[in-house]
């Protein structure tokens, strides 16, 4: 009968329901997943799936923060959507995700009200807990080690320095053998947050002029997209230089010149940079740690890195549910601690031990 | 004219057809490789496409966590993981979206067919439905932000998703049921109402039956077509790397969203889970094409 051929095919669309159904899973231990300790003092639970977004700069440390996260509270889990900072921000406010990812503060004005109010009437604080050194990577045949200041390195990006054996390079370089070579910088065509930095350190200490903001406004050499674009680039032609995120510059083994910023030459490794780190200054009030970023561009201690990125992750000081202020405290706990293990993996910096206690008290403070 | 008594197979009126000119002959072979040229312009892509599709992707999805594990807690660079919570997003999101548009498209079609007629009504709704199929999908999401996550203060949701869908699927739903409703032949519902069976009753045991796996068909085929819909899911869903049963609230993934995702993962494990999940999607359409096919075979009304 007709009824029963009817019958039949809703067994099928049923049957096919039931396979649907069938149990997947979240768990990836097995595929090298998880290697990190679990801590001891996390306090697990709340919400289990934290929803977050923003700059796509801080996407790799999220993901080996998350790792961690899912070692310490089996159960919990975190998805982080990289649409960039102004999304983040924007749904954020929105009360779309829990918290948001930022490559710069919430500005006064409308987004701190709008953050405002969507904590329920409490201050929404800025957390810098990503800090993704920008390395001035280089290729020029001979020469494997380099020193710049930012004024030389303003120089060279703004066009006034051309060639490698100008006086200014040799005058830093004393026994480095500079070739008579063109030097050809490569910037980034696209918009991003590393030559906003970058732009801004330049500004900050090495007297450039032609202002900063996401496009490049040097005015010579060529542009490639992305990160991956001009380091690839730079790697393929003698005479390049660029500025770059340091995982970037070590993938394609680029030589990476150190920084003089009038206390001796400084090399790009976890530990100078930790150093600029701690001495960077917090112009936020109480546990809104908005940093002074002109305290780490312009900083004069010996041994620090200066050329960083510092991205924030955007909170409610109060405001959230039981649940989700749980969830989120123990994340960022992670994250600050075990989660830091894998961080130089991704070329990011671990943070030092005074800057990491400023951060899990204001942590512990999220109610 | 002689006549060649000699020859006795020729006919005795010359036929129709005599030899072909030279110029037809030239017009006949330029439009022959016109058609046959036209086939390969568009058989080439469609090859070219599958070809890149299965070479590239087929090795990931050979992998059995392919179709049993996420993404949850691995590392953009780190390989292993699996599809199965873009492919649940997806399949869950068309599950949805067909629950709602398949009555709706239904009722809408019947009206129109069986007790609209020419009225002002059928008119306005006829020229709605033609408005709706004309709709950009990515019109269709935003259109349901303002309306469900701005206006509403609903979250960005796997419902959502659905809801933008419904918005593309139904207009399709009434056009093919609608085509198979006014195929159904008429002496059928006469014969019906001899036998002084209401017309509701009529339109339930002898319109539908008749017409189903037309209907069934343009069903499954729509809901294929909703399914790859990358638009709304951009807009609408947040990504998720972990499996997200619930379709109200959170971020759930769904195969056009996590090739999306993965395309700005410049590893090559983020370049093999690009590749598996389009091949997936393409899968999962196939399966549904094909099941419209078994559908409409087994339901076929019997000629006999």
């Amino acid at each position: 009968m007709k009824i029963q051929r009817h019958g039949a095919v809703l067994g099928l669309v049923a049957a096919s329901a039931l396979l649907l159904g069938a149990c997947g899973s979240d768990n990836n231990t097995g595929a090298g997943g998880n290697n990190t300790p679990a801590a001891s003092d996390v306090a697990c639970g709340g919400k289990t799936k934290l929803n977050a977004e923003g700059s796509s700069a801080q996407k790799n440390a999220i993901d080996a923060f998350v790792q961690a996260y899912k070692a310490a509270c089996p159960s919990a889990d975190l998805a982080y959507n990289p649409s960039g900072s102004g999304a983040g921000v924007k749904n954020f406010n929105a009360g779309q995700v829990d918290f948001g990812g930022s490559d710069s503060a919430l500005k006064a004005g409308a987004e701190v009200e709008a953050a405002t109010k969507r904590c329920q009437g409490n201050p929404a604080w800025n957390l810098p807990l990503v800090f993704g050194p920008v390395a001035i990577g280089y290729k020029v045949s001979g020469v494997d080690s380099l020193v710049l200041d930012a004024k030389t390195t303003a120089a060279i990006f703004s066009g006034a320095v051309k060639k490698w054996n100008d006086p200014a390079i040799k005058a830093l370089n004393g026994s480095a053998n500079l070739p008579d070579k063109d030097i050809a910088v490569i910037y980034r065509s696209d918009e991003s947050g590393t030559t906003d930095n970058f732009q801004k350190y330049l500004t900050t200490a090495g007297g450039w002029t032609k202002g900063d903001g996401k496009q490049f406004k040097g005015g010579v050499g060529e542009g490639k997209e992305k990160s991956a674009g001009v380091a690839q680039a730079v790697g393929s032609i003698d005479g390049a230089i660029t500025y770059v995120e340091w995982s970037f510059a070590q993938d394609n083994k680029l030589s990476i010149a150190k920084i003089d910023s009038g206390a001796g030459a400084v090399e790009l490794n976890a530990e100078s940079a930790g150093k600029a780190i701690d001495g960077a200054k917090v112009k936020g009030e109480g546990n809104d740690l908005v940093l002074d970023l002109n305290s780490i561009y312009g900083t004069k201690t010996a041994g620090a890195y200066p050329l960083l990125l510092a991205t924030y992750e955007i909170v409610c000081s109060k405001g959230y549910d039981a649940d989700t202020a749980k969830a989120v405290k123990a994340f960022l706990t992670v994250a600050a601690t075990t989660g830091q293990a894998q961080l130089a993996d991704a070329g990011y910096v671990p943070l030092p031990k005074a800057f990491q206690e400023k951060l899990l008290t204001a942590v512990k403070a999220i109610a | 004219m002689s006549t060649n008594l000699a020859d006795p197979t020729r006919l005795a009126t010359p036929p129709t057809f005599q030899a072909v000119s030279l110029s037809r002959r030239i017009k006949n072979g330029f439009a022959t490789t016109l058609v046959w040229g036209a086939f390969l312009i568009a058989i080439i892509p469609l090859v070219w496409v599958l070809y890149t599709v299965i070479q590239r992707g087929f090795p990931v999805i050979l992998d059995g966590d392919w179709w049993q594990k996420s993404l949850s807690g691995l590392l953009a660079r780190q390989q292993g993981g699996g599809a199965y919570h873009a492919i649940y997003g997806t399949l869950v999101q068309g599950l949805v979206c067909g629950i709602i548009s398949v009555p709706i498209g239904i009722m809408i079609a019947i009206y129109l067919v069986e007790y609209g007629g020419r009225s002002k009504l059928a008119k306005a709704t006829t020229f709605m439905v033609d408005i709706l199929t004309g709709v950009p999908s990515i019109v269709a999401a935003l259109f349901v932000y303002t309306v469900w996550i701005t206006y509403a203060g609903m979250g960005r949701s796997a419902f959502a998703v659905s809801i933008a869908l419904v918005l593309l699927m139904v207009p399709v739903v009434v056009r093919t049921t609608e085509e198979m409703l006014k195929i159904v032949p008429d002496e059928l519902r006469e014969a019906s109402y001899a036998l002084g069976i209401p017309k509701w009753k009529t339109i339930v045991k002898i319109v539908i039956p008749t017409a189903l796996s037309g209907i069934l068909t343009g069903i499954m085929l729509a809901l294929a077509r909703v399914m790859g819909e990358t638009a709304p899911v951009l807009v609408l869903a947040a990504y998720a790397p972990f499996i997200n049963y619930n379709l109200f609230s959170g971020p759930m993934a769904s195969l056009p969203l996590m090739m999306v995702n993965e395309r700005n993962n410049p590893t090559q494990a983020g370049f093999e889970r690009l590749w598996g999940a389009a091949i997936t999607l393409v899968l999962i359409i196939t399966l549904f094409n094909l099941l419209a096919t078994v559908i409409s075979r087994v339901l076929a009304p019997k000629t006999k």
